[in-house]
């Protein structure tokens, strides 16, 4: 509860200076909207339904780009990491993929795929499957030795290697690949719906800006970071939380 | 498997890919601008090198990154540490700082757009609000997480405050900073390629955007490649080393 | 009595990965362990006995000779040798009674019998109450018993153990010996156990065995002659005979590190 509180207040305090800067007159209205302007846009774009098909068309984006390329991203780097040969030169070609993530590969998608969801959806698996790849990868090949070891001395089979300590071993990298996929893969759908499609709340904002709707734009930012940490707070660490934190593991980073 | 395999391994692997995308360009039956062949890549690599504007382009890209690198160590390391110096101002920005680090940069330029104008300063605002964010963010929790006893330690030994800060809570805080220092400035690299694209007259974002629809494709492919250069060397030689000297010096644990 | 374990004429070599030089860990190592035997293996340092270990397992290729367990020769890692390592190698990410499950879970065995073995082995050893715990909220000595217990539901026909109270303390190791001990004398297991400690390898074993500095091979077999009931540390620290056996011990494994260059 005084958490809850903590946690407000100081977004309080942010919207009451806000308010007071909107009111002095030093900033023309068209700059800076008043926090109440802002809270009846948002209000009229929720009735008409216009805001939730913007975040439901960048949500399914990502919903989708997730869940096409994290299953392939971690049977790859299951296998690559398996094989001793191959796994130490594709780890630096991943990781220069990843270095790439994101909006650069936009310009080649449109080419390839024409304005729309196909070039925002290969926008978006590029930057997950190469993130959840390489981390997936580096995490097989940190699983110490002597639990293989272990489990084959009881009998376990390759598919008991894989299945039951290969991935719950390479799980901590697996969550901090999924959760920097997301990260870096919602800034670039933020950047590409700008640019690519005509739905999605990039193109909202984007759109708006030219229309010096300020109130729009704004509605939109806040739409976008409550969305983020959302997810953040309601799907990804709760995750950590059960897998990591609960056997005693201890995450690793890598971009 | 020692450096001289691994290279071997390498550029078979490089000279396989290579021979299969010529063969690939050579064969299938689409317009060349779908998939230039890499000759026409080197072509582009030399044509625009000759022309000067390649190197131009670079330089921009890179004095744009490396002054926003400069500004979040020289103001987002202090402001992180002093605001992680009190416990109130620590668990009142907390918040605030999760928030606007989680709306990018990019999320915010429709709204700088009006505010700044369509420019080369909305361009810099942009990334340096990016960059800017994480930094803070991570020195504010490095500094909470640096050992109480650490700090008691030094004050039985009657050091003041600020002797405090820059004996222990800094150093302290250098492997969280560092870890800042690298997300932030990859998310801030993501950030100027899509500002580059989307309000620039110059630099790697501009280059390949401006190429797409005149069908430019090789220079689009030269210039991503380019872009994963780039950032592959800052990392490899200064982000990298950053990070592991901090934590592996001190064998301090990155959670 | 019949022999378990039978290795002859065993040889290993590698490469050192940094030297590039060929190292011959084991040359002719002649052993037979019995059925229901308890046999401890010391000798000095890097004198092979954690690979002689690996071999049994299969973990580790022979480069000559052979291993037979009865009369199967052994190629690989199999369930009927059950492994206790040095390092804790029980998964971080199951509890105490899926880890000690594990083996059965893997050879198919139905959850409902499953459940009655893991509940009787977790009461040999002691866990009781700690079924549901994830190994990072165990000390070490409870997590050596967590892997004890997850070799032996197994119910392999030989436990093989790699210096397996290495890594916890001087007072948790006594009392985990003894309780080994008694676990070896309920379940009347065939057991081979690598250690570096002399006072520990002639008090868990029915034979003592000295290998030789590298390449190691089999120098000295020494029967302890106290009956294994009988074995406590209170009783034995002022027990002549036992003194006595690990005086020939130690005098055999220090001739071995004499005899090389300061080992």
């Amino acid at each position: 509860m005084r958490a809850g509180v903590r946690g407000v207040l100081p977004f309080a305090v942010l919207v009451l200076a806000w308010a007071a800067l909107a009111r002095s007159g030093w900033l023309p209205p068209v700059f800076l909207p008043p926090p109440a302007e802002v809270a009846r846009t948002a209000g009229e774009m929720l009735a008409d339904g216009s805001l939730w098909a913007h975040v439901g068309a960048s949500l399914g984006r990502v919903a989708l780009g997730l869940a096409v390329s994290v299953p392939l991203a971690v049977t790859a780097g299951v296998f690559v990491g398996l094989n001793r040969r191959l796994a130490p030169v594709l780890e630096p070609i991943a990781g220069f993929f990843n270095s790439l993530s994101g909006i650069a590969w936009l310009p080649l998608a449109i080419t390839w795929f024409g304005l729309g969801w196909l070039s925002v959806t290969f926008i978006l698996f590029n930057t997950i499957f190469f993130l959840v790849f390489f981390n997936t990868l580096v995490g097989v090949r940190t699983v110490p030795r002597i639990l293989e070891q272990a489990v084959r001395t009881l009998g376990g089979r390759r598919r008991h290697l894989i299945l039951q300590v290969l991935i719950p071993g390479a799980l901590p990298s697996i969550v901090t690949g999924i959760r920097l996929g997301v990260g870096f893969g919602w800034r670039a759908l933020i950047a590409a719906e700008m640019i690519a499609t005509t739905t999605g709340l990039g193109y909202l904002i984007y759109d708006a800006a030219n229309f010096h709707r300020t109130d729009t734009i704004l509605v939109g930012i806040i739409a976008i970071g409550t969305l983020w940490l959302a997810t953040d707070r309601l799907l990804l660490i709760p995750v950590e939380r059960w897998t990591v934190e609960r056997w005693g593991l201890v995450s690793r980073t890598g971009v | 498997m020692g450096w001289r395999a691994a290279l071997a391994t390498w550029a078979a692997l490089l000279g396989g890919v290579l021979a299969a995308w010529s063969l690939a360009a050579a064969t299938l039956p689409m317009p060349a601008y779908v998939l230039p062949p890499p000759t026409a890549v080197l072509e582009a690599l030399v044509d625009l090198a000759r022309k000067g504007i390649l190197p131009t382009y670079v330089g921009e890209s890179l004095r744009r990154i490396v002054q926003a690198a400069l500004v979040a160590v020289a103001v987002g390391v202090p402001a992180g540490v002093l605001l992680g110096m009190s416990r109130r101002a620590a668990e009142f920005s907390y918040p605030l700082l999760s928030f606007f680090q989680s709306v990018s940069g990019i999320a915010w330029l429709p709204l700088m757009l009006i505010w700044f104008g369509f420019g080369e300063r909305t361009i810099l605002i942009a990334v340096n609000y990016t960059v800017l964010f994480p930094v803070v963010f991570n020195a504010l929790l490095g500094v909470r997480s640096v050992p109480q006893i650490y700090v008691n330690a030094l004050r039985t030994l009657g050091a003041s405050r600020w002797r405090i800060a820059w004996a222990v809570l800094l150093p302290g805080a250098l492997p969280s900073i560092a870890t800042g220092v690298r997300l932030g400035l990859a998310y801030g690299w993501r950030a100027l390629i899509a500002a580059e694209m989307l309000v620039g007259a110059n630099g790697l974002g501009f280059m390949i955007f401006s190429a797409q629809p005149f069908h430019l494709t090789a220079r689009i492919m030269l210039g991503m490649g380019i872009i994963g250069v780039l950032w592959t060397l800052l990392d490899y030689f200064f982000l990298r080393p950053l990070e592991d000297a901090t934590i592996a010096r001190w064998g301090l644990v990155q959670r | 009595m019949t022999a378990k374990i039978t290795v002859r004429g065993l040889r290993h070599e590698y490469v050192n990965p940094f030297t590039r030089e060929r190292v011959t860990a084991l040359d002719g190592v002649d052993l037979e362990v019995e059925d229901g035997e308890f046999l401890t293996v010391v000798g000095p340092s890097g004198c092979g006995k954690t690979t002689l270990l690996g071999i049994l397992a299969g973990l580790v290729p022979a480069t000559r000779g052979t291993v037979l367990l009865g009369a199967r020769p052994v190629t690989g890692p199999g369930p009927d040798r059950g492994v206790v390592f040095q390092e804790f190698a029980i998964l971080p990410w199951r509890t105490v009674e899926r880890n000690i499950a594990h083996g059965l879970e893997i050879q198919g065995v139905p959850r409902a019998e499953r459940a009655a073995t893991v509940a009787r082995f977790v009461e040999l050893v002691g866990l009781r109450g700690f079924e549901t715990k994830y190994p990072h909220e165990l000390s070490g000595g409870m997590k050596q018993r967590v892997a004890v217990a997850r070799t032996l539901a197994a119910n392999p026909e030989v436990m093989l153990m790699d210096e397996p109270f290495a890594s916890v303390d001087a007072q948790t190791r006594i009392t985990l010996q003894e309780e080994l001990n008694a676990i070896a004398l309920a379940t009347r297991k065939t057991i081979l156990l690598v250690t570096h400690n002399v006072d520990e390898a002639v008090f868990l074993g029915d034979r003592c065995c000295v290998l030789s500095r590298r390449p190691g091979r089999v120098k000295t077999l020494v029967p302890v002659k106290i009956p294994r009931e009988r074995r406590t540390w209170q009783l034995l620290t002022s027990d002549p005979s036992f003194a006595a056996t690990k005086e020939q011990v130690l005098r055999l494994v220090r001739e071995e590190v004499g005899a090389g260059d300061t080992a």
